[in-house]
């Protein structure tokens, strides 16, 4: 991770520990160091050009998956500005959850379109590029930080 | 040629070769990002992650949403009433998919 400016939070915070030879636990997560580090970027651009607080989760999803997604939405400092990207590879599920104001700039429409492109590269197998143009595309149409 | 001559060439030299292959190939699997690879439909192992952009933006109760042991445990139907209350009055939006 660049700077330690972007972290990887884990559900589980007695599995931080788990590793005592220094390997950081995000390494046990689905990605590669290149991925996380291409991740990181997306996510850096995504919130500075918009302004708003992109999170990205990567975890099982329990029932209902949508009350879940919205809850570690809510669980978010504001979660009015945040978008929460939460995929579930096992249950291969993805929910988009956009706070209330972070909806106005970004409609339902959009969200819908953006999971549609994420879920095309997610069905290839390719998680960290569906995140990413994820990323791009709901950071594209939010706009500029007014 | 003698029986000796033709085991060694015909039998000991490709199987020595088979070996090499398999063993090369095995440190690949183990060392390379291979065994990490996501393939749709089959079981995927790996440790939750939550990326942010800054630590902060988590509020503290969220950082131990899932008590220390492992998994969540699971909501009752009026825990949901609740839960998903607020959140409905805040009108988060978004889309659902799956692949």
């Amino acid at each position: 991770m660049t700077a330690g400016k972007s972290v990887a939070t884990t559900d589980l915070p007695e599995s931080r520990t788990a590793h005592p030879a220094g390997r950081p636990d995000v390494l046990n997560g689905p990605f590669t160091t290149r991925q996380l580090l291409r991740i990181d970027d997306a996510l850096r651009v995504a919130d500075q050009s918009t302004g708003l607080i992109f999170t990205v989760y990567v975890g099982p999803l329990d029932e209902p998956i949508r009350e879940h997604a919205q809850r570690l939405h809510a669980g978010l400092v504001d979660p009015a500005r945040a978008v929460l990207i939460a995929l579930s590879p096992n249950q291969r599920v993805l929910e988009v959850v956009t706070g209330s104001e972070a909806r106005k700039r970004i409609p339902d429409r959009d969200a819908r379109l953006a999971a549609l492109s994420m879920v095309a590269a997610f069905g290839g197998g390719d998680l960290a590029g569906g995140i990413i143009t994820g990323l791009d595309q709901l950071a594209t149409r939010a706009g500029r930080a007014a | 040629m003698s029986v000796s001559e033709t085991l060694l060439i015909f039998v000991a030299i490709p199987l020595a070769a088979v070996l090499v292959i398999t063993a090369l190939s095995r440190i690949g699997r183990s060392g390379g990002t291979g065994s990490k690879r996501y393939r749709p439909g089959r079981p995927f192992d790996f440790t939750p992650v939550w990326f942010l952009s800054s630590p902060e933006h988590l509020t503290e109760s969220a950082r131990t949403a899932l008590p220390e042991g492992a998994d969540a445990r699971e909501l009752t139907s009026g825990e949901i009433e609740t839960i998903s209350a607020p959140a409905r009055a805040g009108v988060t939006g978004g889309a659902s998919d799956r692949w």
